[in-house]
């Protein structure tokens, strides 16, 4: 294999890790409450700012980490508090505004806050060297970027599909009432669904500085949408298949990029909007979702 | 054991029940009969917590504890053993057969117990030992019945509402279930039975209520009433 396209195939899952991170929780949510959640994005920013200022004030990276996900899980959960459990069972387009007015909200107290000026964010110099094997080499960075999210996304398919909580996640997503039923505290297992998926969420933010070295309170945009690009991709309120979609649409993007002449890079975005419209009109259910056929 | 007075639900702006009273003792299976869109579902529903009342009580005596099921969280009356097997069946598709039932077990923290009740939901209901790692989604309407009872019983009820369980079902399971609804009467198990199929129903039942248009009209043991002249002509189909 030659430098080259390995170099492109690791820059394509590092990159599609970050997706996948944002995407699965995002598929979460939609997967328990039935509502778009636009703000999802800036809790990667919230996440990329907390890294920055632990960083700042010389926390151990482990630690950072470790907190990370705790900032990133009480912003999902405050979101949540505020806003989704007063429209629960409400339209889309209720929720689409009062999401839109969350992330507005956000991203404009973080422009107050921190302005508009991007800041310089860098991993430490070790996590910037290369690492070779047989011929080949990657930055450390890409190579922990996609290690630690395949741990953390493997965590999350235990607590999923191992726990008694995860059990009630995906009761609960499929049938709120039943799940009331069946004694579940709907209220705390929703909060749950809020708190890991922005969690998993914030720690895309604490890789993105480090993978493209600035940070601007803005930044939650583009995941968010991308986000939404692989969740449609995999199957919207899949969890198995917003990590595929958001690994699919890293690799698509860098090899897009890669892969053809240098003047159509330019169109790395129309691509992806290409490539959802294309799903959406090919396979609108997505691509890893079974037609579960209900008999009567 | 279940004491309901004057109970008034609303649904949207829609008055559906109207002072619903009716009493279930200790032991005892309850029917209550009446036709499409007369509020049984709506009843259940409340009693379960699910939707809030407008006026009225309903009370749930177990081991001499009452609990205002009015004002209780859905939570706190799965708990307290009142647990409902509600219309439609509703088991959970996109889980497994063996996940289905852990979920009846949720509110349950004694695993020797849980293992029992699960064995004797098994023995019950062979069909789902064998089917316990497939998708709910993918068994038979008889056998997501089957599912719905055994995961309401993993709940381990001292009072089980059921609603409707032998819609759109073969004969033949439909009289497997009413078989186990006698079976789980002799355990002991207090019953408030939701049926369209009234003889059936009439049949088992110790005492049972009809509901017309959100009222109770008329009450009596199973037997007055499929002796009832307005009963048989309105639900058991014989001719005036
Ligand atoms: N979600 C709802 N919102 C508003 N009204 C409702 C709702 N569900 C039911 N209703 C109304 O409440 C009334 C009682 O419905 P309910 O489901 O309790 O009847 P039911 O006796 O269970 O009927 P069935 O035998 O068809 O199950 C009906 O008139 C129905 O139109
Ligand atoms: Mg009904």
């Amino acid at each position: 294999m030659s430098q080259y396209f390995f170099q492109q195939l690791i820059n394509g899952f590092s990159l599609g890790s970050l997706y996948a991170l944002v995407a699965i929780g995002f598929s979460m949510i939609y997967g328990i409450v039935r509502l778009i959640n636009f703000a999802h994005g800036d809790v990667v920013m919230i996440g990329a700012f907390s890294t920055l200022a632990l960083v700042t004030a010389g926390v151990p990276w482990p630690i950072i980490l470790v907190f990370v996900l705790a900032v990133g899980a009480v912003a999902g959960m405050s979101i949540e508090m505020v806003v989704f459990r007063s429209i629960r069972g409400a339209s889309q387009v209720t929720g689409f505004i009062a999401t839109l007015a969350v992330s507005i909200t956000i991203q404009n107290s973080a422009l107050m806050l921190l302005s508009g000026q991007p800041r310089n964010f860098l991993f430490p110099a070790f996590m910037r060297q290369r690492v070779g094997v047989g011929g080949v080499n990657a930055s450390l960075t890409d190579i922990a970027i996609i290690v630690l999210t395949l741990i953390l996304i493997g965590g999350l398919f235990l607590i999923v599909y191992r726990t008694r909580l995860g059990t009630a996640m995906r009761a609960t997503a499929e049938n709120l009432t039943a799940a009331r039923l069946m004694g579940v505290a709907v209220n705390r297992t929703v909060l749950a669904a809020f708190a890991i998926g922005s969690a998993l969420a914030a720690v895309a933010g604490f890789f993105w500085g480090g993978k493209f070295g600035q940070i601007d309170p803005l930044l939650g945009f583009v995941p968010g949408l991308k986000a939404f690009v692989a969740c449609v991709i995999g199957g919207v309120g899949s969890i198995g298949g917003a990590m595929m979609g958001g690994y699919i649409l890293g690799l698509a993007e860098v090899l897009f990029v890669g892969l053809l002449p240098q003047e159509y890079s330019g169109y790395r975005d129309t691509f992806v909007f290409l490539l959802l419209i294309v799903i959406l009109l090919v396979r609108p259910s997505g691509l890893f979702v079974r037609q579960v056929e209900e008999r009567a | 054991m279940l004491d309901v007075r004057d109970l008034n639900v609303f649904r949207g702006s829609t008055h559906v029940l109207k002072d619903v009273s009716f009493r279930v003792e200790e032991g005892e299976l309850a029917a209550l009969i009446g036709a499409n869109g007369a509020g049984k579902s709506t009843t259940l529903l409340t009693l379960s917590g699910l939707l809030p009342p407008r006026s009225g009580t309903a009370v749930f005596t177990n081991d001499g504890e009452p609990l205002d099921l009015t004002r209780a969280s859905s939570e706190k009356i799965v708990r307290a053993g009142l647990i409902q097997c509600p219309e439609g069946r509703q088991i959970f598709q996109s889980l497994s057969v063996s996940e289905n039932l852990a979920m009846g077990a949720y509110t349950r923290r004694d695993r020797a117990g849980i293992k029992q009740s699960l064995e004797e939901v098994y023995e019950l209901f062979p069909i789902l030992a064998e089917r316990a790692n497939l998708h709910a989604g993918s068994l038979s309407g008889g056998e997501q019945m089957m599912l719905a009872i055994g995961r309401a019983l993993l709940a381990q009820p001292r009072m089980l509402l059921l609603d409707e369980p032998s819609l759109g079902l073969a004969p033949l399971v439909v009289e497997k279930i009413f078989d186990v609804i006698a079976r789980l009467k002799s355990t002991g198990v207090t019953i408030f039975l939701i049926e369209q199929n009234a003889a059936m129903a009439l049949d088992i039942a110790d005492v049972a209520y009809v509901m017309e248009t959100g009222r109770i009209v008329l009450s009596g043991t199973g037997s007055e009433l499929a002796n009832n002249d307005r009963v048989r002509q309105s639900y058991l189909g014989v001719a005036a």
